[in-house]
């Protein structure tokens, strides 16, 4: 670790800036989605998320301290402490919604699932920065690919389908920037378009079977196929059933306008026409009260936030910490798109939260250790500190 | 080190969803924003129909004949209940002790007010719903009840008691035949009934008589206000002006309660009289109308027999509601205007005014009565196995009778010979039926009057051409002959009866037959009064030169009512009778009351006050009477019958009485109308002297 003050001058302000812009935001925006909602105010929800953003934020300046490279010489216990915390899931966890995901501490519920994230993106960067070298072998990318595969699987058995996908996109990406020949990937989705030749006749009985007789189709649960089924074929006869959401969802976004209806004044939000506003819907919630400005800054200073994260990728000193910026950026990326595409009906509903947005503290904590991280790459980028 | 180049390409991709996100922004929040404006708006407000209160009815003195009662109700909003379980179920126990309500009794789900389930599956229901809607638990309870509630409801968060109007009938199943009565609106009519306004669930419409009749005007218009709901249907703020409700105009009726209260007595008494004596159930239908003749104003209108409205008025109970639609003698018919039967010896003026008119007979002529005629079958002449005997009532005959005298001494074959011929007594050979259809039709028979009440029938004239359609069969002298005397195929209303005397009692005017004669508002101003109004006039004169003419000018008469009327003739129904023709045709009609030998004059004979009358007595065969085998050849049951109008010189009142199975004419029915009758004057005394 570099005792000397004078690397805190790479700090990169606009990137925290930014950043503590976004989670002010968000505490602001979940005030105004849950001020109607006696049930949430009268647990604070505002308040603690105000409190977790702080803490994150504290984290975040502690983590950025701390050299990265660290996290490289511990890569094998975090590794191990990270399958531990999603094994205990079953055992110890706490059931919410119709799974189990959560870890109560004191008031805290902690989700191991969303410190998976930026735990697996440590670990993928350390193996693959090892392994520079060989990265164009096949063994490689199958063996990084094993070391997710577990996570990946404990986290599907909660079961949590869209974090899992979630893994499987960051260690995509992480591959491919590390330098993975195309041709290999190329394989790799052989592999995938095999194995859904192989689905395809189990999926179509499944369908004409399985699907009608509410049963699941191996790790997607029925209510997941019925997701996938009403975002490709939405039946208009079932407004208050389950494309209720994304249709009230579409409604909030296209009644903002270009100014919106004001904080606080939404009516989809504020009269509750809007379901999970807080959290999946937030994007929905915000672009009704502030319209087309308000939704497109916003969209403008994620994009900032993730183009930050991609030139530090750029400017890093070594493949780890490269990888690192480059593994924060990208689980910016595909969060924020998946979540704002399915406010926006292009895309199917999943849980995945919006990144500084969504009312949930892992979450918030696990975007601002990664911002951290990808400080304290900043910090450290330059060899030689005169 | 992360080649440049996908660093790039990965900026690139980030770029092109920035692009896509905010197309789509642009998309759905500028281009279609105002799409999805309204689409929120729909969210949000809500239009709440505001109850407009609806018309009262009066009768001719002002007594009321209905009137809006607050029936209670009591009502739960699940989101209002106490938080603490206990508390609730306190509140159930409350509410099952007070209204008896089970307090846990599954059922199926049902309309409100339904019976069937118990209180917390009813209040279940409704959380499950739109947990900030008032659901109803208890209907129509009894008012202490409500007050017992109203005093407790501070103590029972949630729970409202509300007061909705209900119809109340004073005068239950004695004005029911008219009033009618409320129901739902018919799952087929909602989208009808919901352009006008109405609410499907709370609105009830008009099923019978004037409440169906004159629903638009009773019911008024529903106001409709704009509320801002959430999703749970909590109300925030009422938006924008909206409107109130108006009020719907009160009637009041050509009916005076008390001549209907006389009426209704004087023919239950003389049902009952008649089923004691004969020791049977022998009549269960009768009916008797008094009538203005001079304005078609319907005094009072019976119907036997009735039901009791009041028993319909909260909601329609099944078991009762079916129990009158299977007796045989549909009380739910109005018998007065719905229901058709052989008019017998009333018909006989038809003929007279007829024949009298068209020079068949002259007045001072008689005709000679042997107490039977035997008419030999037009194909086999010579064959007097097929020749068919027609007879007089009065076996021994009436001797020599001329005109007046055949109406008095109601006599058959008088009638016989000047409506179809008899060898040369009589010109030409006689009125024939289709002489006999045009004066039938003139004074009022075969064709819907337009009275002001629904489910008016039209009667039937049978002609040479309806009886080939239907029967398939030749027309016969025979057949003029016992049409000649409302028999056979001749069937008639009551009102249609009522009529063709009342129209000889005016001299000549067919009269619209009304029972409301004011639309009045709510400070009992007069909106709209309904003038009398003449169909045609027979006697003025002028003739009709088609049947649009009839009615024409006559602004009281519902245009659909008059569309009635034109649509039941197809040619005018309109003549022309001579001068004198009508007079001695009351002449004959007097002497019915006064000639010691005439029909009426034991039962009917008025003390103090001149009048005409007929009697009738119309032999039939229907479904009832054959299958009690009644239907003795030469010797059916017989309808009776007898019309009558008082003074002779200035009519004022004319009455029909009807009793089915009723036997001879002027026995059963003659006293009835005659204490009618004697009521009205009684009552017209009464009030001079006030």
């Amino acid at each position: 670790m570099q005792a000397s003050a004078k690397i805190w001058r790479h700090f990169d302000v606009w990137l925290l800036a930014t950043v503590a812009l976004l989670t002010i935001a968000g505490v602001a925006m979940i005030r105004s989605a849950i001020a109607n909602n006696p049930e949430l105010v009268e647990l604070n929800v505002v308040g603690r998320q105000a409190i977790f953003g702080l803490v994150s934020l504290v984290l975040l300046l502690a983590t950025a301290a701390i050299d990265y490279r660290l996290w490289s010489a511990l890569s094998r216990p975090i590794y191990v402490f990270n399958l531990l915390f999603l094994a205990l899931i079953p055992i110890a966890g706490v059931v919410g919604f119709g799974s189990a995901r959560w870890f109560q501490l004191a008031t805290v519920t902690i989700q191991p699932s969303e410190l998976a994230k930026i735990l697996m993106i440590i670990v993928l960067a350390n193996f693959l920065a090892r392994n520079r070298d060989r990265i164009h072998e096949l063994r490689t990318i199958l063996r990084s690919f094993a070391l997710v595969a577990v996570p990946a699987a404990l986290i599907l058995i909660q079961p949590d389908l869209s974090t899992a996908i979630v893994l499987l996109v960051i260690w995509l990406a992480l591959v491919w920037a590390a330098g993975a020949r195309m041709s290999k990937l190329a394989i790799l989705v052989a592999v995938v378009l095999l194995v859904a030749i192989v689905l395809t006749p189990l999926l179509v009985n499944y369908i004409v079977q399985g699907y009608p007789a509410g049963e699941d189709f191996f790790f997607l649960r029925n209510y997941q196929m019925t997701r996938l089924v009403n975002f490709i074929f939405p039946n208009p006869e079932e407004s208050f059933g389950a494309t209720y959401n994304v249709e009230q969802a579409l409604i909030s976004i296209g009644s903002g306008g270009l100014l919106g209806q004001g904080y606080g004044s939404g009516t989809q939000v504020q009269l509750r026409f809007l379901k999970v506003r807080h959290t999946d819907f937030i994007f929905s919630s915000m672009s009704q009260e502030f319209g087309f400005i308000g939704a497109t800054i916003f969209l403008l200073l994620i994009m900032f936030v993730i183009y930050r994260c991609l030139r530090a990728a750029r400017m890093a000193r070594d493949g780890f910490g490269s990888l690192i910026c480059y593994g924060v950026a990208i689980l910016l990326l595909f969060q924020a798109s998946f979540n704002v595409g399915m406010n926006l009906n292009l895309l199917p509903v999943s849980g995945l939260p919006l990144p500084f947005l969504s009312q949930g503290g892992s979450s918030l904590l696990t975007i601002l250790l990664g911002i951290g991280l990808v400080e304290s790459v900043m910090l450290r980028h330059k060899r030689i500190e005169l | 080190m992360i080649h440049a180049w996908r660093l790039r390409a990965t900026i690139a991709a980030m770029g092109l969803l920035l692009a896509v996100f905010i197309g789509r922004l642009f998309s759905l929040q500028i281009l279609q924003g105002e799409l999805y404006s309204n689409l929120a708006d729909d969210n949000r407000f809500d239009r709440v129909s505001l109850p407009a209160p609806r018309g009262v009815i009066y009768d001719s003195n002002g007594s009321l004949l209905v009137r809006n009662l607050p029936a209670f109700n009591i009502y739960v909003t699940p989101a209002l209940l106490p938080d603490s379980e206990a508390e609730i179920e306190a509140i159930y126990i409350k509410l099952a002790d007070l209204t008896g309500v089970p307090l846990d009794q599954p059922g199926p789900p049902a309309a409100p007010c339904v019976g069937g389930r118990g209180i917390r599956q009813l209040v279940e229901e409704g959380a499950t719903n739109r947990p900030f809607d008032a659901w109803p638990v208890a209907c129509d309870i009894d008012e202490t009840t409500a007050r017992v509630l109203r005093q407790q409801q501070i103590d029972m968060p949630g729970v409202s008691v509300e007061a909705v109007p209900v119809r109340e009938y004073p005068t239950g199943n004695l004005t029911s035949a008219v009033i009618g009565y409320l129901g739902p609106i018919p799952a087929a009519q909602v989208d009808f009934w919901e352009s006008l306004g109405f609410l499907a669930d709370r609105d009830k419409v008009g099923y019978g008589g004037v409440e169906l009749n004159y629903q638009d005007i009773l019911a008024g218009q529903n106001g409709l206000k704009l509320v801002e709901k959430d999703v749970a249907g909590s109300l925030l703020a009422e938006v924008g002006p909206g409107n109130s409700a108006v009020p719907g105009n009160n009637l009041k009726l050509t009916i005076d309660t008390r001549l209907q209260a006389i009426t209704a007595s004087a023919l239950e008494n003389r049902m009952e009289f008649l089923n004691r004596f004969a020791g049977e159930v022998r009549t269960t239908i009768g009916s008797v109308i008094a009538m203005n003749p001079q304005t078609g104003e319907i005094l009072a209108m019976v119907s036997i027999p009735s039901y009791e409205n009041n028993r319909l008025a909260r909601f329609i109970p099944q078991y009762y509601f079916r129990q009158l639609s299977e007796d045989a003698s549909r009380p739910l018919i109005n018998h007065a205007i719905s229901s058709e039967f052989p008019p017998g010896s009333s018909f006989k003026m038809v003929t007279a005014v007829g024949a009298l008119n068209e020079g068949v007979i002259d007045p001072k002529q008689t005709l000679f009565d042997p107490g039977q005629i035997t008419i030999q079958n037009a194909y086999f002449p010579n064959d007097p196995g097929q020749a068919k005997e027609f007879v007089c009532w009065k076996e021994d005959g009436h001797g020599q009778v001329d005109f007046i005298h055949g109406i008095a001494w109601s006599c058959n074959v008088y009638f016989y010979k000047i409506g179809g011929g008899f060898e040369d007594e009589v010109s030409g050979k006689g009125l024939g039926i289709d002489d006999l259809g045009v004066y039938a039709r003139a004074l009022g028979y075969g064709a819907p009057l337009g009275i002001d009440l629904p489910g008016e029938e039209d009667g039937l004239i049978p002609t040479e051409e309806w009886k080939r359609l239907n029967l398939g069969e030749s027309w016969s002298t025979g057949d003029t002959y016992i049409s000649a005397v409302g028999q056979g195929f001749v069937r008639g209303t009551p009102l249609q009866v009522l009529t063709s005397v009342s129209t000889i009692a005016n001299g000549g005017r067919v009269m619209w037959p009304h029972v409301v004669q004011e639309v009045l508002d709510g400070e009992g101003n007069v909106v709209h009064r309904y003038e009398p109004c003449v169909l045609w006039d027979i006697a003025d004169g002028i003739l009709m030169e088609d049947t649009s003419e009839i009615a024409a000018g006559c602004d009281s008469l519902d245009p659909e009512l008059r569309e009635n009327i034109i649509a039941g003739h197809t040619v005018s129904p309109d003549i022309t009778v001579a001068p004198g023709v009508l007079e001695l045709a009351r002449e004959g009609m007097r002497l019915v009351v006064e000639d010691e030998e005439g029909t009426a004059n034991p039962y009917a004979l008025l003390d103090g006050i001149s009048s005409g009358g007929k009697t009738g007595t119309g032999e039939f065969c229907d479904e009832t009477a054959f299958s009690r085998n009644l239907c003795v050849p030469g010797n059916w049951p017989t309808h009776s019958w007898y019309t009558a109008f008082a003074p002779y010189e200035n009519p004022e009142i004319a009455v029909v009485a009807f009793v089915y199975n009723g036997g001879e004419g002027a026995v059963t029915a003659g006293p009835i109308v005659k204490q009618v009758i004697e009521a009205y004057f009684e009552l017209k005394a009464i009030d001079a002297a006030r």
